[in-house]
């Protein structure tokens, strides 16, 4: 029996424990948005921290000034200076589990259940997200070691608290334990695969840069029947703003938007082409029949590689039942705009405002409120080393190619190891699309958790000598 | 005519106790349009009861589709069908108070005090439109009936609570009843002055018809990252039907839109410009200073005499505070089309949706509420009677002759008493332009509500005989 073998059958046979400790973890109501429960965040950071120190890791909790991060060392005893040292990233705070009447069983009390086609899930507040993945690579690290003696790489875990928070402390703590963290690539496991039998790494994530918009017209509210006619309508001047924004081919107009935006490399094109998405599927599912980006894109191109300009909402005048003939003094508008490759936030937020400003008649005036910031684009380069031997790994464990997916959320730590630690992000995760994460009955298939940490323990074996 | 002295003077020296019943009113949070404040305009209806009952007035509250409606009427004692009919009307329903954090004083706790202006004024929702306005000639009434035991004329009162909502109740109501009114004239206290000096009549009204539109597109509220892109968005498809109601010059471009205005005559034109409607002032004091309306029309012409679409309000998608990356399911907006003579509401309407739905993308729907109301423009005569009595009435309170103006907001009513009573209404109102009707610290000028007072009781007195 080769070394990997003999490590799968140790996390074979160890199964029922590796579940049993992912319950003990998951019945920790560890919720980073509610303060009542910062007790149970930092009770969950110090099971994590016990359990590695006994698996010999050098583990710490860290304070921070919300929630406490887990940071744990592993460096093989004689490790020459060049074994591969790889950071993996998960979290172990979970989303408050409210509406609590439409969980089928307590969300903090995990049970296993098992449908009549054989498949077994398991129920229960962060099964998915986070704790169940994290702890892939926790229980594929400890088959090594309990197998072995030791790691084949060198190895930090980092799992944080306060990623359903939006993690506050995450960047500063970052700066201040660069050299601790900096590895030569990071593994996130928080993401999905292409479905229950494919694997995948996701490879592409837009950016995201946020605006509200307020324009003003009249000093106060004005009947409309006294002022109708001469007065400017805020609203009218918004919705000219956003009719503005696209063109009939659904390009965004701003000029300079797409600075930076690359045109998809012809391979990539292709693979997603074989993917065979069904377009009409997914639009059908949300009632919809016709995408409505760029024109002569794929849906998956719209999603993955395409950026956007979207209104998430607007508000202005009476918006109560009935009428009140009223010409608003203000109107509003929230937007997102959704980016990829090289744009830059800070660019197309100010091409943005030049934009608007441009519209604005002489007796309107607009102000912008959004915070600034947001995050550019994040794309992994295909042929990154990292990612052809963590794709290798992945289709010897599941038979089929690992799909190099894009996705069109935001995942900000990939940019904060960027740029902070200078790594990349190589994101494996074993999450499916039904897993309700977020929702009630949240829940993570048996099978993901048992080919996760399969799957970890073989890209660990990749990396080893 | 009777000499009104006797009467003026009962007015100023019951000042204070007619104040104190405005404010009793005032009191009353009666929103029409808003269900939750039912029970508080049927509160204030059943107040006017009781008050014209005092006044001598056979009086009770008649149930209409909507809220209901004060009436009251007072016949004087041996007095024949030689006597005029008249019906007076007002409005007891308000507007929605909010934004009420924009309120200096709460808006159902009246209160008087110095305003902007210096004059003191009474602020209030309702202040000016129209429950102060109201009382003017109800106060008039009650100190002519102290006085002198009588009025002049057969009198019917009639206060609604469906004015700011739906005007469809009251008109169906007078559909049919009419018989029970067979009126001469109808009196309407719920216009303006033409300035705090000079009092004026209306003698154009501005029809209005409103609607709301709902677009609908994907079946529930979306994730913008996972979305973005694919997805209809319809905000982004109503903001591109609402950018298109207009072109570049102000102009409606609803095709059809402005079949039946007719253009305004020369001689209208010059004795409005003879006015010299200081429109900059108009406009600089509520923070503009560009005539947003039809190109190649003064501001007094885009409000008096030209047809317009309006926003009223808009709403879909996250609106509270911070970011939701969400991509909604929907988005509303609600409009006004004020209307001039010859317009007809339901040819807009009409006209309207089908705009709508010719630029509706695949995937979307629209949804339309037709409650908003109905109504049309109006021109009345200026050489009636009652018209030349009221403005000899005003003549002699303000001292300066009225203007017979226009007036950009609507008063449905005024089309239900022409076309189910036959009756031409004269509209006497002394509202300033500064009274933020509609908005946060409406008010209504002390001044106003004494002089308007006074006026109505002049204006009684052009009817009475020795």
């Amino acid at each position: 029996m080769t070394q990997l073998a003999a490590v799968l059958d140790a996390a074979a046979r160890d199964f029922d424990n590796s579940l049993e400790r992912l319950f003990s973890l998951v019945r920790i109501p560890s919720i980073s948005t509610d303060p009542a429960h910062a007790a149970d965040c930092a009770k969950a950071a110090q099971a994590i921290v016990d359990d590695l120190t006994a698996l010999g890791f050098e583990a710490d909790v860290r304070k921070t000034p919300g929630r406490p991060m887990v940071v744990a060392h592993y460096t093989p005893k004689g490790a020459a200076r060049n074994m591969p040292h790889f950071l993996f990233y998960g979290h172990y705070d979970v989303q408050p589990a409210d509406p609590l009447n439409l969980w089928k069983t307590p969300p903090f009390e995990p049970t296993v259940q098992t449908d009549k086609a054989g498949i077994a899930r398991m129920y229960g507040r962060g099964t998915a997200d986070d704790k169940g993945q994290l702890m892939t690579f926790v229980e594929a690290a400890r088959a090594w070691i309990t197998t072995t003696g030791t790691l084949p790489i060198k190895a930090t875990f980092l799992i944080e608290g306060e990623e359903e928070s939006g993690s506050p402390s995450l960047v500063p703590f970052l700066k201040a334990n660069r050299k601790a963290l900096s590895c030569d690539a990071a593994f996130v496991c928080d993401t999905n695969m292409w479905d229950a039998k494919t694997p995948a790494i996701t490879t592409r994530l837009r950016g995201l840069v946020h605006e509200e918009i307020t324009i003003t017209g009249p000093s106060i509210d004005l009947h409309s029947g006294m002022y109708g006619g001469p007065a400017m309508n805020p609203i009218r001047v918004l919705s000219k703003v956003i009719a503005a924004l696209h063109d009939k081919n659904g390009k965004v107009t701003i000029p300079g938007f797409y600075d930076g935006v690359a045109a998809l490399p012809k391979a990539t094109k292709k693979q997603w082409q074989s993917l065979k998405f069904s377009d009409a599927k997914f639009l059908k599912e949300v009632g919809l029949k016709e995408p409505a980006g760029e024109k002569g894109k794929s849906v998956l191109e719209q999603i993955w590689a395409r950026p956007t300009a979207e209104v998430n909402g607007i508000w202005g005048g009476y918006t109560g039942v009935g009428t009140k003939t009223v010409l608003p003094s203000q109107a509003h508008a929230k937007l997102t705009f959704r980016l990829v490759g090289k744009q830059d936030p800070e660019k197309v937020l100010k091409a943005f405002h030049g934009f608007v400003k441009g519209l604005i008649p002489k007796d309107c005036k607009v102000t912008f409120s959004g915070r600034g910031g947001g995050s550019p684009a994040t794309e992994i380069p295909e042929d990154n080393p990292v990612i052809a031997k963590s794709a290798k790994a992945l289709k010897d464990e599941f038979r089929r190619d690992a799909v190099l997916m894009g996705s069109g959320g935001s995942i900000p730590i990939c940019r904060f190891f960027k740029d902070i630690l200078g790594m990349d992000s190589i994101l494996v995760g074993f999450g499916l699309n039904d897993d309700a994460i977020h929702s009630p009955n949240e829940k993570y298939n048996l099978e993901s958790y048992r080919r996760g940490i399969r799957s970890w323990v073989r890209i660990m074996g990749e990396f080893g000598a | 005519m009777v000499h009104p002295d006797s009467v003026l003077a009962e007015i100023d020296q019951q000042f204070p106790q007619s104040l104190e019943r405005v404010f009793e009113l005032l009191r009353f949070p009666s929103v029409g349009t808003d269900p939750a404040h039912a029970p508080d305009c049927r509160r204030a209806a059943e107040w006017l009861v009781r008050g014209l009952e005092a006044m001598g007035f056979t009086a009770g509250l008649r149930e209409t589709t909507g809220q209901p409606l004060v009436v009251g009427s007072y016949a004087p004692p041996g007095g024949g069908p030689e006597l005029p009919h008249i019906l007076f009307y007002g409005h007891y329903d308000v507007q929605p108070a909010d934004p009420l954090e924009l309120w200096t004083s709460a808006p159902f706790e009246p209160q008087i005090r110095k305003g902007k202006s210096g004059k003191f004024s009474i602020f209030a929702r309702g202040a000016a439109d129209d429950k102060g306005q109201l009382m003017t000639f109800l106060e008039a009434s009650r100190c002519w009936l102290k006085v002198h035991g009588t009025l002049p004329f057969r009198l019917t009162v009639m206060i609604e609570g469906d004015e700011e909502g739906d005007a469809a109740h009251l008109d169906a109501f007078l559909r049919t009843n009419a018989r029970q009114f067979p009126v001469d004239a109808v009196f309407i206290c719920d216009t303006g002055m033409w300035d705090e000096k000079t009092p004026a009549i209306d003698t154009r009204l501005r029809g209005c018809m409103g609607i709301e539109v709902t677009i609908t597109g994907p079946r529930i509220d979306l994730h913008s990252g996972y979305y973005g892109g694919p997805a209809r968005n319809p905000i982004k498809v109503l903001s591109c039907i609402l950018a298109d109601i207009h072109d570049a010059r102000g102009r409606i471009t609803i095709p059809r839109f402005y079949d039946g205005v007719k253009p305004i005559p020369a001689k209208l034109r010059k004795q409005w410009e003879a006015l010299r409607f200081p429109a900059k002032r108009f406009l600089g004091d509520v923070g503009l200073s560009v005539p947003a309306g039809e190109a190649g029309y003064s501001v007094l012409e885009q409000m008096w005499a030209r047809p317009t679409a309006e926003v009223n309000g808009i709403h879909g998608g996250y609106q509270g505070l911070g970011t939701k990356t969400v991509l909604p399911a929907e988005a509303t907006a609600k409009l006004t089309f004020r209307l001039v003579e010859g317009q007809d509401p339901g040819k807009i309407r009409r006209a309207f949706k089908q705009f709508v739905k010719d630029r509706l993308p695949p995937d979307c729907k629209a949804r339309f509420d037709d409650s908003g109301g109905d109504s049309r423009g109006i021109a009345v005569s200026q050489d009636t009677p009652w018209m030349v009595a009221a403005r000899a009435a005003l003549k002699a309170e303000f001292g300066r002759e009225a203007v017979m103006m226009g007036a950009g907001y609507s008063i449905p009513a005024v089309e239900s008493f022409k076309t189910h009573l036959g009756a031409d209404s004269v509209l006497v109102g002394f509202g300033l332009a500064d009274d933020n009707a509609h908005s946060p610290d409406e008010k209504y000028d002390v001044d106003s509500f004494r002089h308007g007072t006074r006026a109505w009781a002049r204006i009684i007195a052009q009817f009475a005989r020795e």
